[in-house]
């Protein structure tokens, strides 16, 4: 370290220095002003926040955004809803890919071969594809307009499974192998040692299916039309992109949506300290190739 | 016969997996393939009619604009979503003080958390012609007049593929930059023995040693080209519609807003083969099989 620092002591590699980094922090100016102001003007009262004026910082503060958005707009609702799809559905979309990635790890079963290469193919289909055919099927099960359409929409996937898999993987066998012979059954040597000891790869496999499912546009845009079972994305998409949005009588003005917003990507935030912690990791042992 | 009984509670475990797959991977799959062969009616026998709902989409003259839109878009996102994050990732790998380093990841990579509803939302408000920030820098600070970005079709591709990229810039950058973590340290010192500069340290040793994690992402991203939905179906208006549907956006106009099934799942077959033989040509070329 002390060493490279006095190789770079030459003005030429320091100049190249202050450039990178100038053109770093303009990089990341791109990224801080729009957000900066999206909070201004959520924070803003409405009258200022239509006017055309470059804002920066809250203007004629308010908070009144928040409880249009909330209250008058109902806005509640669809975050209720957003909040019970993706809870539910990150929880059983761990639970089985990670049920499917212990059983994949075991050498002696027999047909292990062909589930692996059952579970491959799903992954060879492009399911974004298979929009239309999905929506068929929801409507054969009568899943249309109900949550559980959402819940059952990307519910377990090939990815996660093998993900799963890698992380257990990185379990010593023999350990199964000495709890079985002690007696123990299958599913208590993977709820009480190997979740535990790959609880790195369900905490990344859980923030992955976490912001995915809080983000889902396509599957609710598909399967739900009832207005009280639609999901916070779809509530937002409505209110931002209808240029002269209104609801009823009421106009919704600029800080109204910024608040819109902020509050859906409030869960986000919360996640994301957890998100810089497993990322790497996550993405380092499922970039494993078989 | 012994040893799958003593495994019972093995495929127990697997059973929902299995089933999950069978009732919504395997079975959209033939029944989409099936009603592709059929017109499709909302009562009744759905007779089958051969090719009909194939050459419908071939005559489709929206189809083959929605092909052209895709393959503008998602190349222009594969090629600059491919070479900003590099360039980043080499930028950042310069700098020497870690904290600034870490700070700017965790900036650049924000957007990607964020729906295409929050940044498609963002976008269509920055570049709004009266009160969006893009606008106010432009008539104030330069004096030229507003550009209404988001309906001029002339501008909304490109907008599209500068907002995609922006969005996955960070993302993709930490890929490359766990890529050149990889890269074993006796490298760089015996180039630096041999009196390489920091420009020939990375053209010589950090380039050619992240061959790999380029292919991998290269590949990645190319599968996403056909994917591409989210984005326009918040995007896009009626006013610039015709420059950036995409086959998504094909499918799902037709499957749901004109209840034409048939021919929409005939699309998704399209689509299907389009990604697969894009996918093998793409491994082939970069002879991805061999990393």
């Amino acid at each position: 370290m002390n060493i490279e620092h006095m190789e770079r002591r030459g003005w030429a590699s320091r100049t190249f220095d202050a450039l990178n980094a100038l053109f770093l922090i303009l990089l990341m100016l791109t990224m801080i002003i729009p957000f900066a102001n999206v909070i201004a003007l959520a924070f803003s009262s409405g009258m200022a926040s239509m006017k055309p004026e470059i804002i920066l910082f809250p203007k004629e503060f308010s908070v009144e955004g928040f409880g249009t958005v909330w209250n008058s707009l109902d806005l509640r609702r669809p975050f209720m809803n957003s909040v019970i799809v993706t809870l539910t559905g990150t929880f059983l979309h761990v639970l089985l890919s990670s049920l499917a990635g212990f059983v994949l790890i075991q050498p002696q079963l027999p047909g292990r071969k062909i589930m692996v290469s059952f579970i491959l193919l799903t992954m060879m289909i492009p399911q974004d594809a298979m929009m239309i055919p999905l929506y068929l099927v929801n409507q054969d099960l009568h899943l249309i307009n109900t949550l559980s359409s959402l819940v059952l929409s990307g519910m377990i996937s090939g990815f996660s499974i093998l993900l799963m898999r890698n992380f257990f993987l990185n379990v010593p066998y023999e350990m199964c192998e000495s709890a079985q012979i002690d007696g123990l059954g299958m599913f208590r040597i993977f709820t009480t040692m190997y979740l535990r000891l790959a609880i790195t790869g369900v905490a990344t496999v859980t923030l992955f299916e976490f912001v995915s499912r809080w983000n889902m546009l396509s599957a609710p845009v598909l399967f739900i039309n009832d207005s009280t079972k639609i999901t916070l994305q779809v509530a937002l998409k409505s209110m931002i992109t209808d240029a002269s949005a209104t609801s009823g009588n009421l106009l919704i003005t600029t800080n109204v949506r910024m608040a819109g917003i902020l509050i859906s990507i409030l869960p986000l935030l919360a996640v994301y300290p957890f998100i810089q912690r497993y990322f790497m990791k996550g993405l380092m042992l499922g970039a494993n190739k078989e | 016969m012994r040893l799958i009984r003593k495994n019972s509670i093995l495929y127990i475990m697997m059973l929902p997996v299995i089933l999950y797959f069978i009732i919504f991977a395997y079975y959209p799959l033939a029944k989409g393939l099936q009603t592709s062969f059929q017109e499709y009616k909302l009562m009744g026998e759905r007779p089958y009619i051969g090719l009909d709902n194939y050459r419908q989409v071939i005559h489709d003259p929206t189809f083959w604009d929605a092909l052209w839109n895709t393959l503008y878009i998602g190349g222009g996102i594969l090629l600059a979503g491919f070479l900003a994050p590099l360039f980043i990732a080499l930028s950042l790998n310069e700098v020497m003080k870690s904290w600034f380093k870490r700070t700017a990841q965790l900036v650049l990579y924000v957007p990607h958390l964020l729906s295409w509803v929050v940044i498609g939302g963002i976008f269509i408000f920055l570049l709004s012609p009266d009160s969006g920030l893009v606008n106010l820098l432009l008539v104030r600070v330069f004096g030229i007049q507003p550009v209404n970005f988001m309906a001029d079709e002339a501008w909304a591709r490109n907008i599209m593929i500068v907002s995609a990229v922006w969005k996955d810039m960070g993302y993709n950058c930490i890929l490359f930059l766990a890529g050149i973590a990889g890269i074993s340290p006796t490298l760089y010192e015996a180039a630096r023995m041999d009196g390489a500069t920091r420009w020939q340290q990375v053209r010589y040793v950090t380039l050619p040693q992240l061959m790999n994690t380029m292919k991998v992402i290269l590949l990645l991203n190319t599968l996403g080209i056909f994917r591409i939905f989210d984005q326009i179906f918040v995007m896009r208006n009626p006013a610039i519609a015709g420059k950036v549907d995409v086959l998504m956006m094909y499918t799902f106009q037709k499957g749901i807003m004109e209840i034409r099934i048939g021919p929409a799942a005939a699309a998704s077959f399209f689509v299907v083969l389009f990604t697969l033989v894009l996918a093998s040509v793409v491994r082939k070329t970069t002879r991805f099989d061999e990393v």
